[in-house]
């Protein structure tokens, strides 16, 4: 896995010195914007801190009345936002109108539109063509003004979006030299928009990666109603049939025809309708090959592009062959809140119970980053949490991240970063279940809490629990004992 | 550490033990066995060698060879290491289970290196790190022992006792350094997790000659086996003599009867909350029984989960699990199990259950590797595989997990893990992990090549326990030609042709795959 870095431009980087004179840029250079971001990220290993202020520039640009499109991260867990144009030292303030993690795009307004109603607008257009020749205009690290480079569209492909981590969508790769800073501005081909400069890789010189038409119209028409609804996803895995053993045991012609379904996620789009050991023939009237692929406008692609280019609440047409029998079945498309668990969360609230020192929290990738679980049950119950749906019993996986010390703790040895099963018996279904576990109306003589992989239970005295956690909140400046809400 | 040593290291998971230790703990000084080259500390305490040692001493070099964790019909390149062992009875030679385990080959020779002969493996406890060699062919080699006398065993040495260690140069000087015991513990030198009585001696080593595998003498007599030496503490760890006695008085007779096990997983019970919920009286120990071992003899003898342990073999226990040896002290109760009883021997329990107490006597059971789910180690046996047009599968073992490397606990893929950690969860239904451990890219395996590390659930519709059961189920092929494979968790089968696969097989014979199956009844015992 090659390492991808976003371009959005540090505070701290230092800002080469040196400015070349760069000629009068043409109109429309005048609507490409600089951001200058105010973030603060919370920490998930003190998570009832305010977390790490910083700051940061990136690059956006207007689309239309009061409209500026950027990127996602340059914006993430933004505290104040503002926005310079070329040629001018005055800051606008700039709210978040749209934001969209999960393709990494974000729409902006400023608060007095009044300076840039004269402004040109972009207009976009399609995907460019490969070895064409593309724009890239933004304000990246190397001084303070606009920049514009050339490139080459080298490569048209599906990849990770790393501001996530989680998502994979179209992507653009060019050789043109874009830099921290470049996040969010356009990238141009005959002045009109093919895509958003967005990440590079860590490995490679010269290689940008620009998010492409399609994934920013998608963004563009799900926020039409006023709100972003997230991707939305069929929620199946599949394994190829190119193996001729296998088409013969499923006595299928040797056509290069269907893709094996081996797993469907539970209360996902396809939940209830197909099965393992389904083959998947067509979707949306497409064939699909043994390698789970579909053709459109003359390019291969995975058969995830039909459902790419849809929206929640849209349907899918799936032909199938399960059981020897054909199936036509259209299938209303869900997105799967529980897929957060495997993408980095931005803009939230970590959650948290303190309670005897002890600190629960419930499991997603940002916990996971900052504490690195190494028991195999925790990893185990993350991995299955969306596949086996686990998500269905327990909303959250509550861990016991820390155990702040404390005389009520103090013989608690090798519990850290287990996963907590039962509280007083009763399996624990999300954080704010085992709040209520650990404080029931009457007060029991012992709290038994069971952690997976601990060979004891973790035992704490009742009538000591109110003591100890007035104790803790004032030695380690505890505002909050809890936070059950993002 | 001290508060872990789990009599039931036979199966108990890493995890599991993991969850009763400390976690201020630290890693064993010198756990790490230190090679010939390792000890380059400077020598001060080497006196004048007394005529005696050197005459009850013969050098031992093996060559060892490893299975090939990815290929498991070739093994891995040869390893020579040279060590000494002690003569302990008429042509008898102790040394560790290190140097002879995957031996392909044992050469005794003699201290001044005039006489050589090839050696034989007598009897060996891998658990315990100690092994005993004889001739190959002791008519032959009639006299390779003239002038050579055993060793008396001696008696156990307390805190403070001097030992001599016993090197010999390449040039046939012998080499005494006299060390002092600082420290009588219980650890874990050679495979994880198997605790042993072991002398902490301070001593400065040569590193002229080999650092383990030495004998170590006191008074003239054998007092233990160097099982490592760590040069920047200068400690050397000693397998205490009790351990040593033991294996050697059984071995010598022949019918080693090996190590037992009570099969218990304890955790400490110094938490004065977590007392008060068990009810223990504030005057006594006791440890608290977390897991038991399936068809242990704690489970068998009516051991229950939850348990209190109040006393072994009437020694009281304490909070933390030690109890009071009158020689050495402190000490850890798993030695009362490990240390000083052997398989078939009875020993009685107390244990405090809801409050009341209950006597319970348990007759100590030896759990081979060989019987486990994830066999912890696989010296002197051949790896059990298949390889079928193109598909390897193995039977999961822990040498193979830890073939993925230094950081294996978090790298290995987590199923395999599972079994390892939980077994009771596979054992209704399986006596050993088969599993897809790789594909060879062949006619056969088109489109397969992603798949590796899956746990075959079945084959043509048969369950399988282990490597025999997936060797027949192939053997039987089905009407249409095609064998399925099915594989737990995930939720697919896959297919391979009968008659491409034996072409494929054929092939493989011919570019230099020795065989394409093991499985247990065709393993060369040792």
């Amino acid at each position: 896995m090659p390492r991808i870095v976003l371009f959005l431009l540090a505070s701290l980087l230092p800002l080469a010195a040196q400015t070349a004179p760069i000629g009068a840029p043409s109109d429309v250079y005048r609507s490409v914007v600089r951001i200058e971001a105010a973030v603060q990220v919370p920490d998930y290993s003190t998570p009832w801190n305010s977390g790490r202020f910083g700051g940061g520039i990136g690059s956006g640009f207007l689309i239309g009345e009061n409209r500026f499109l950027t990127n996602a991260h340059v914006v993430s867990n933004a505290r104040r936002l503002l926005i310079t144009i070329h040629g001018s030292s005055k800051k606008y303030p700039a709210k978040v109108e749209f934001i969209a993690h999960d393709c990494d795009l974000a729409l902006l307004s400023v608060e007095d539109f009044s300076d840039f109603e004269d402004f040109p607008t972009f207009e976009f257009d399609g995907v460019p063509e490969l070895e064409s020749q593309v724009r890239v205009i933004g304000y990246p690290v190397g001084g303070e003004r606009l920049s514009v480079t050339r490139g080459v569209v080298s490569r048209i492909d599906y990849s990770t979006y790393s501001h996530s981590r989680a998502d994979q969508h179209l992507v653009v790769q060019i050789d043109a030299a874009i830099n921290p800073g470049n996040s969010g501005g356009p990238v141009l081909q005959d002045n009109k928009v093919i895509g958003v400069a967005f990440q590079g890789l860590r490995s490679a010189d010269d290689t940008g990666y620009i998010i492409p038409i399609p994934v920013v119209q998608r963004f563009l028409k799900d926020i039409e109603d006023g709100r972003y609804d997230h991707y939305a996803d069929l929620s199946i895995s599949t394994f190829p049939l190119y193996n001729p053993a296998m088409r013969e045991a499923l006595q299928l012609p040797d056509n290069d025809r269907g893709v094996l379904v081996t797993g469907v996620v539970p209360e996902g789009t396809c939940d209830g309708v197909l099965e393992p050991g389904d083959i998947l023939f067509g979707i949306d009237g497409n064939p699909v090959d043994s390698a789970g692929q579909i053709v459109i406008d003359g390019a291969r692609i995975d058969l995830n592009e039909i459902v790419e280019r849809k929206f929640k609440g849209d349907t899918v047409e799936l032909r199938y062959l399960s059981d020897g029998t054909w199936h036509d079945r259209e299938v209303t498309l869900k997105t799967l809140p529980q897929n957060q668990m495997y993408a980095i969360q931005y803009e939230k609230q970590p959650r948290y119970i303190v309670f005897a020192g002890l600190v629960f929290q419930p499991l997603d990738t940002n916990l996971f980053a900052t504490a690195k679980f190494e028991d195999i049950n925790v990893r185990r119950l993350y991995q299955d949490y969306l596949p086996e749906g686990l998500f269905t019993e327990r909303e959250d996986i509550v861990i016991l991240t820390r155990i702040e010390s404390d005389p009520i703790n103090s013989a608690l040895r090798g519990f850290r970063g287990l996963a907590v099963d039962k509280i007083n018996g009763t399996e624990v279904r999300s954080l704010a279940h085992a709040h209520e576990l650990l404080h029931p109306a009457e007060m029991p003589e012992f709290f038994v809490i069971e952690c997976f992989g601990a060979g004891r239970p973790l035992i704490l005295p009742g009538d000591e629990i109110a003591e100890a956690n007035e104790r803790v909140q004032r030695t380690y400046s505890i505002d909050q004992l809890s936070n059950l809400e993002e | 550490m001290r508060l872990l040593v789990p009599a039931l290291a036979a199966t108990l998971p890493l995890g599991a033990l993991l969850s009763c230790k400390p976690e201020a703990a630290a890693a064993p000084a010198g756990a790490a066995a230190t090679g010939a080259d390792a000890g380059a500390a400077a020598a001060v305490a080497v006196v004048e060698p007394a005529a005696d040692p050197i005459e009850s001493v013969v050098r031992v070099n093996t060559t060892r060879q490893a299975w090939n964790p990815s290929q498991p019909w070739e093994k891995l390149k040869p390893r020579n290491r040279r060590s000494l062992g002690a003569i302990v009875g008429p042509g008898q030679v102790l040394t560790t289970a290190e140097m002879v385990a995957d031996h392909t080959y044992i050469e005794l020779e003699s201290p001044d290196g005039k006489k050589l002969a090839p050696g034989r493996l007598l009897a060996v406890d891998y658990e315990a790190n100690l092994a005993l060699l004889g001739l190959e062919d002791p008519e032959a080699d009639a006299g390779f022992f003239d002038r050579l006398d055993p060793l008396e065993l001696g008696d156990p040495v307390g805190i403070g006792s001097e030992l001599e260690i016993i090197q010999v140069e390449d040039s046939g000087v012998p080499l005494v350094t006299t060390g002092t015991v600082q420290q009588v513990d219980i650890l874990a030198d050679f495979l994880p997790g198997e605790y042993f009585l072991t002398y902490e001696v301070k001593a400065s080593m040569q590193s002229a000659a080999s650092s383990f595998s030495l004998p170590a003498l006191h008074d003239g007599r054998l007092a233990g086996v160097v099982t490592s030496y760590d040069s920047d503490d200068q400690i050397c760890n000693v397998l205490a003599t009790e351990i040593v006695n033991r294996f050697v008085e059984e071995a010598v007779g022949g019918g080693y009867r090996g190590v037992a096990t009570l099969g218990i997983a304890v955790t400490p019970t110094d938490d004065q909350h977590f007392r008060r919920w068990l009810k223990i009286p504030d005057d006594a120990g006791g440890i608290y029984i977390s897991s038991l071992l399936k068809e242990g003899s704690a489970e068998k003898a009516g051991v229950r989960k939850g348990d209190v342990l109040l006393s072994v073999a009437g020694h009281d226990i304490d909070r933390l699990g030690y109890y009071e040896h009158e020689i050495y002290g402190r000490l850890y109760w798993s030695h009362l199990v490990r240390g000083s009883r052997t398989a078939g021997d009875e020993v009685a329990l107390v244990v405090l259950r809801d409050g009341e107490k209950h006597e319970i006597n348990a007759v100590l059971e030896r759990r081979e590797a060989s019987d486990q789910l994830v066999p912890k180690y696989t010296y002197g046996s051949a790896p059990n595989y298949l390889v079928k047009g193109g598909l390897v599968f193995q039977e999961l073992t822990r040498p193979l997990l830890r073939s993925f490397g230094d950081e294996w606990e978090s790298r290995a893929p987590l199923d395999l893990l599972d079994a390892l950690e939980n077994p009771e969860k596979y054992e209704d239904r399986a006596d050993r992990i088969v599993f897809l451990s790789g594909v060879i890219a062949t006619p056969a395996t088109i489109g397969y090549e992603p798949l590796r590390n899956l746990v075959v659930e079945e084959v043509n519709g048969r369950p399988i326990r282990d490597m025999a059961d997936l060797v027949d189920a192939f053997a039987t092929v089905p009407d249409d030609g095609l064998h399925s494979i099915r594989f737990a968790k995930e939720d697919f089968t896959v297919h391979l042709d009968e008659l491409v696969s034996t072409q494929v097989d054929t092939q493989l014979l011919q570019r230099g795959l020795t065989r394409l199956s093991r499985v247990p009844e065709e393993m060369g015992g040792e």
